[in-house]
C-alpha cells in the first residue's frame, strides 16, 4: 500500500508538470462555460422582458434555451473531463499498482450487480463508469462506480427515481473456494430490537437462512444469510469477522458484502459523484488529488484488509 | 353457547401453537444431527489423512519413531463401530495432537518440509482443519439454539413433554487450548 508521503512525493515529481498543462485546460474550458452560461442568461433575460405578452409560449423558448445551454456546456466540458481522467485517475491508479488498469467509461456490468445479490429491489436504471481491473498479488479484482436505481409512479403519473445503491462495487477472486451463497448486510432490527429483532431477520423473505455467529460485535454490526451454515462460517472465519468489522470502522460507512461463486462482492455506498473533476476549484492543490487518491486506495486496500492474497488453503 | 365457542377458539389456537413449537423443536434437532453429520464427514476426511502422512515422512523421521508410533496406534484405534458422538470427539482431539507433533518435528527436516507430497499433504491438511473448525463452529450455534429452545419458555413445556434433552457443545480439550509450544525443536 502506497502512503501519503510517497503520493505527495509521486505528486510533486510526476503529476504536478502534466497538471500545470491540464490547469491551462481547465481555466479555458471555465471561460468558456462562463461566456456560453452568461450569454444564455442575458439572451434568456431579454427574451422574458420581449415575450412577457406571450404568456405560456414565451417562457417555453426560455426554457428551451437554458436546457440547450446547459448540455452545450456539458458537450464543452467533456473533453477536459476525459484529458483530467487519463492524466490524473489513471495516472493514480497505476501510482497505487502497476498491474491495476483503469477504463473511465467501463463499468461492472448490471448482471455481476445483480449476481452479487446484495438488494432485492428490482433496478430500473443502472449505470456505471470508472472501473479498475487487474491482478493485486494472487488476487484479481474489479471495480467501478455504480448507480442503481428503482423509479416508482405516484397517482399522478409522475415518475420518482429511488437509489438503490450508489458508491463503488467491489468484485475479487476470494482466496477460498466455495459453492453457495452467503450475504452479509448490515444489521439494523437487532441493534434496534435485540433478539426480538434477530427473530424477526430469520422471516426475512428472499433471503436464506440466517446465520448466528459467535463474534457479538459483528452480530451487533452485520446480518449474515446464507446457503449453506457450514460453508458460511468456513467462509467467515474468526480473523475474518475482525477484519470485516475493522474495514467498516476504517470506511466509517455501512458497508454490504456477499461471496457468490468464489467471488468476494464489496459495495461501499458513497453520496458524491467519484472521481470526476471539480471544474471550479484549482487542481494544482494535493487536497483534492489526496482525495481521489484515498477513495482509490480504500477500494484496493480490501485484499489487504481481508487478507485475500493469502493462499494456504485448497484454492491456489 | 357463545362460551363454547369461545373455549372451542381458544383450544384451537392452543393446539396450533402446541403444534409448531413441536414441529420448531423437531427442526432445532435435526439440524444438529445433520450439522453434526457433515462434521463427521470432515473429520473422517481427515482420518484418512492419517496413511498417507505416515508414509510420507517415513523415510525421514526415523528418531520421530514415537511420533510416527502415535499416528498409526491412532489409526487403527479409529474403527468404523465407534459411532457415540463422545468418542469420535475424543478421536478428533487425538488425531489433531499427533498432527500438530508430526508438523513440530518436520522444522527439523528441511527436505521433507520442501517436497511436493509433503506440501501437498499440509495444504489439504489446513484446508480440512479449516472446513473442520467452520463445521464444529456450526455444531455449537445449532446446539445452542436447540438447547435454548428445549430450556426457554415455552418451548420448555413441550420439550419436557417429548422428552428433548439438552445436547452438549463440541469443546477442544484442555491440551489444545494451550499456546504450543515451540522450545522442542528449538533445543
Amino acid at each position: 500500500m502506497k502512503t501519503m508521503d510517497q503520493l505527495r512525493e509521486f505528486y510533486q515529481t510526476e503529476l504536478l508538470p502534466d497538471l500545470r498543462a491540464l490547469e491551462d485546460k481547465r481555466k479555458a474550458a471555465v471561460k468558456q462555460l462562463l461566456i456560453v452560461g452568461g450569454a444564455a442568461l442575458a439572451i434568456a433575460l431579454l427574451l422574458l422582458v420581449l415575450l412577457v405578452r406571450a404568456g405560456p409560449v414565451g417562457f417555453i423558448l426560455v426554457a428551451v434555451l437554458l436546457i440547450g445551454a446547459g448540455v452545450l456546456g456539458t458537450r464543452m466540458t467533456r473533453g477536459y473531463r476525459s484529458v483530467f481522467k487519463v492524466t490524473v485517475i489513471a495516472r493514480l491508479v497505476r501510482f497505487i499498482d502497476e498491474n491495476l488498469c483503469y477504463s473511465p467509461d467501463q463499468g461492472i456490468p448490471k448482471s455481476v450487480f445483480q449476481t452479487a445479490d446484495l438488494y432485492k429491489q428490482h433496478i430500473d436504471r443502472y449505470r456505471s463508469e470508472d472501473q479498475v481491473t487487474g491482478k493485486v498479488g494472487a488476487t484479481e479484482i474489479a471495480f467501478s462506480e455504480v448507480h442503481a436505481e428503482y423509479k416508482t409512479k405516484d397517482n399522478k403519473g409522475h415518475t420518482d427515481w429511488h437509489t438503490i445503491f450508489r458508491g463503488i462495487l467491489f468484485a475479487g477472486d476470494f482466496n477460498k473456494a466455495f459453492r453457495g451463497k452467503t450475504v452479509v448486510l448490515p444489521d439494523m432490527a437487532e441493534r434496534l430490537l435485540g433478539s426480538l429483532g434477530q427473530k424477526l431477520q430469520s422471516w426475512t423473505p428472499g433471503r436464506d437462512d440466517l446465520i448466528k455467529l459467535e463474534d457479538p460485535e459483528f452480530e451487533r454490526e452485520f446480518v449474515v444469510y446464507s446457503t449453506d451454515q457450514i460453508e458460511a462460517r468456513y467462509i467467515l472465519s474468526t480473523s475474518l469477522m475482525e477484519r470485516i468489522l475493522q474495514f467498516k470502522r476504517k470506511t466509517g460507512k455501512r458497508i454490504y458484502l456477499s461471496f457468490v461463486g468464489s467471488k468476494v462482492f464489496v459495495a461501499i455506498p458513497y453520496t458524491k459523484n467519484l472521481f470526476e473533476p471539480r471544474l471550479f476549484s484549482t487542481l494544482l492543490d494535493l487536497g483534492p488529488i489526496a482525495q481521489y487518491f484515498e477513495d482509490l486506495q480504500v477500494a484496493v486496500g480490501i485484499v489487504d484488509d481481508m487478507n485475500l492474497n493469502t493462499r494456504i488453503w485448497s484454492k491456489s | 353457547m357463545p362460551v363454547a365457542y369461545g373455549v372451542i377458539a381458544i383450544l384451537v389456537v392452543l393446539g396450533v401453537a402446541a403444534l409448531l413449537m413441536y414441529n420448531s423443536l423437531v427442526g432445532k434437532r435435526n439440524q444438529v444431527s445433520n450439522i453434526f453429520g457433515t462434521m463427521d464427514a470432515m473429520l473422517k476426511k481427515r482420518w484418512d489423512l492419517v496413511p498417507n502422512l505416515t508414509a510420507a515422512v517415513k523415510g525421514y523421521m526415523t528418531h520421530e519413531r514415537q511420533v510416527l508410533e502415535q499416528v498409526t496406534a491412532m489409526r487403527s484405534q479409529i474403527r468404523p463401530e465407534a459411532r457415540g458422538m463422545d468418542e469420535k470427539v475424543a478421536f478428533d482431539n487425538q488425531v489433531s495432537k499427533a498432527f500438530g507433533q508430526v508438523f513440530l518435528a518436520v522444522e527439523a527436516y528441511p527436505q521433507l518440509k520442501a517436497s511436493d507430497h509433503f506440501l501437498h499433504l499440509q495444504r489439504t491438511l489446513v484446508e480440512l482443519e479449516e472446513q473442520i473448525s467452520a463445521a464444529r463452529r456450526a455444531f455449537n450455534a445449532s446446539v445452542t439454539d436447540y438447547n435454548n429452545a428445549v430450556e426457554m419458555f415455552p418451548t420448555n413445556v413441550m420439550a419436557s413433554l417429548f422428552g428433548f434433552q439438552r445436547k452438549t457443545l463440541f469443546e477442544i480439550q484442555d491440551p489444545q487450548r494451550q499456546a504450543p509450544s515451540v522450545s522442542g525443536p528449538l533445543r
